[in-house]
């Protein structure tokens, strides 16, 4: 049951979604598949004043070719998604992300830009206002401490996203429509590093659609998790190369998806550059596998990862 | 809270109810629809006991809001077959033991009839990601895949 009171709208235009956002300013938020947002407003996480339903607008549930680009609309369904032929043909990664993202039911309700914008997981934040209340709020509640690193005055819940690290490999883009304007900039220019507040977007800005570049790639996706379906990722590791360019992501393990290019051979200089960014990010004991592991898991994800792709290219 | 008009057709009947907006599916059809197969089990999406087809595809009822459904076709449990005249599904769980406690089983027979609606004839592979969607707590997923082949082959036979 849901115990918060709200109102509903279901727009048919981007236009009357971001009008109906500014009369409720601060209290709206727009809802596609709903399977983020809804178990957030049932936990209490969410409480908000007008949930506007973004599903009437048919214009975002489409998959076309524009320039030099496939455009796909934010409220495309992961499953669907999966089924597409230039996915299939053009986008290993993504194709492996989709696959590995939550179970098949799940993938028929989530939409690809809610699964971009979902928000950031901590075993102690997720959970029911009651359980939170007697633990104490943290940070991300808007209370005073971590509640998964003693002392610590910063957030690190995970961005668990499967599809938004694949994405990344890909130089995906993204267009945002809002109250003032709209705009197209990088995926991973949509981040702001921090776990309590993940985004940059502006109040009121929808994600309308996902651009990738239309080049054929070769890719995959490594993700750890506890069981083989419905988990979020522990560590999701991506990879795509085209031209001679590869790119790597590493998911979970952080508020954003954290992107490296590597040099040829990739299979040669994958653990290098992996290396170095381990120093640059700091998993913590927030998820049910322990930190540590996490932590060693991901120079052998992204090796195991990059070999793989390397040797069906061949 | 405001009141909505939801037109629905549920089990095959045309019905127009009124919903409050924060009303999931699942609330609508057990209490105010008294069609209580569809179960409750984490309430968040992750178990898979409230899946009804909407408009024919598996749909976690516990996640969604009926709001969101006007205009649509929700089949529950109840309306997939009549005690004489079982669906192929229903009739396999029973013949192939494929129910312990038998509180994940309707989101396990809705969740396999989406499966082959839309592929009448799934490998065994195609059938384990498919019910890998639903947690079974008695852990009996063996006879449940057993059951799911054994009405896709009574199915492919009847054509």
């Amino acid at each position: 049951m849901i115990t918060s009171k709200f109102e509903y709208k279901k727009p048919s235009t981007v236009g009357e979604a971001v009008q109906l956002y500014n009369e409720f300013r601060g209290k709206a938020v727009y809802l596609s598949g709903g399977t983020d947002l809804v178990p957030r407003i049932k936990l209490g996480l969410e409480k908000p004043g007008l949930v506007i339903d973004l599903k009437g607008i048919k214009l975002l549930t489409q998959i076309q070719e524009e320039g030099d680009f496939i455009k796909i609309g934010s409220l495309v369904r992961l499953f669907d998604l999966k089924q597409n032929e230039i996915v299939k043909n053009l986008f290993p990664a993504l194709l492996a992300s989709l696959d590995a993202t939550s179970c098949e039911t799940l993938q028929m309700t989530g939409t690809i830009g809610g699964n971009i914008l979902q928000d950031c997981r901590c075993i102690f934040y997720n959970q029911s206002e009651f359980w939170r209340r007697s633990k104490g709020f943290c940070l991300k509640m808007g209370g005073e401490k971590c509640n998964a690193v003693p002392g610590a005055k910063t957030c690190f819940a995970n961005y668990c996203s499967d599809n938004a690290t694949s994405l990344c490999t890909l130089k995906a883009e993204v267009e945002l429509v809002g109250p003032d304007r709209s705009r197209r900039i990088n995926l991973q220019d949509i981040y702001t590093n921090k776990s309590d507040k993940p985004f940059s977007i502006e109040p009121g800005e929808i994600l309308t659609s996902v651009f990738i570049p239309k080049e054929k790639t070769s890719g995959g996706y490594e993700k750890l998790r506890v069981r083989c379906a419905i988990d979020y990722p522990l560590l999701g590791v991506a990879f795509s190369s085209v031209n001679g360019v590869g790119r790597l992501a590493l998911g979970a393990v952080g508020a954003m998806p954290y992107v490296l290019e590597l040099q040829q051979p990739f299979a040669d200089t994958v653990t290098d550059a992996v290396d170095a960014i381990l120093n640059k990010i700091s998993p913590v004991n927030n998820t049910v596998l322990e930190r540590d592991y996490r932590k060693r898991m991901i120079p052998i994800l992204a090796k195991r990862l990059v070999n793989n792709v390397m040797e069906g290219a061949k | 809270m405001e009141q909505l008009k939801v037109k629905l057709n549920v089990n095959g009947e045309p019905i127009e109810l009124q919903v409050k907006p924060n009303e999931t599916l699942l609330n609508t059809l057990r209490e105010q629809l008294e069609l209580t197969g569809a179960k409750e089990g984490c309430g968040l999406g992750a178990c898979g006991s409230c899946t009804v087809l909407v408009n024919g595809v598996p749909t976690r009822s516990c996640i969604i809001l009926t709001a969101e459904l006007d205009g649509s076709d929700i089949i529950t449990i109840e309306g997939l077959g009549d005690e004489r005249n079982l669906d192929p599904l229903q009739q396999s769980f029973m013949d192939k033991g494929a129910v312990q406690c038998g509180f994940c089983t309707p989101g396990m027979i809705l969740t396999a009839r989406g499966l082959l609606n839309r592929n009448p004839s799934p490998s065994r592979e195609e059938i384990l990601k498919a019910m890998s969607s639903n947690i079974c707590r008695c852990t009996g997923y063996k006879k449940i895949v057993e059951a799911v082949e054994t009405a896709a082959s009574l199915e492919a036979g009847d054509k």
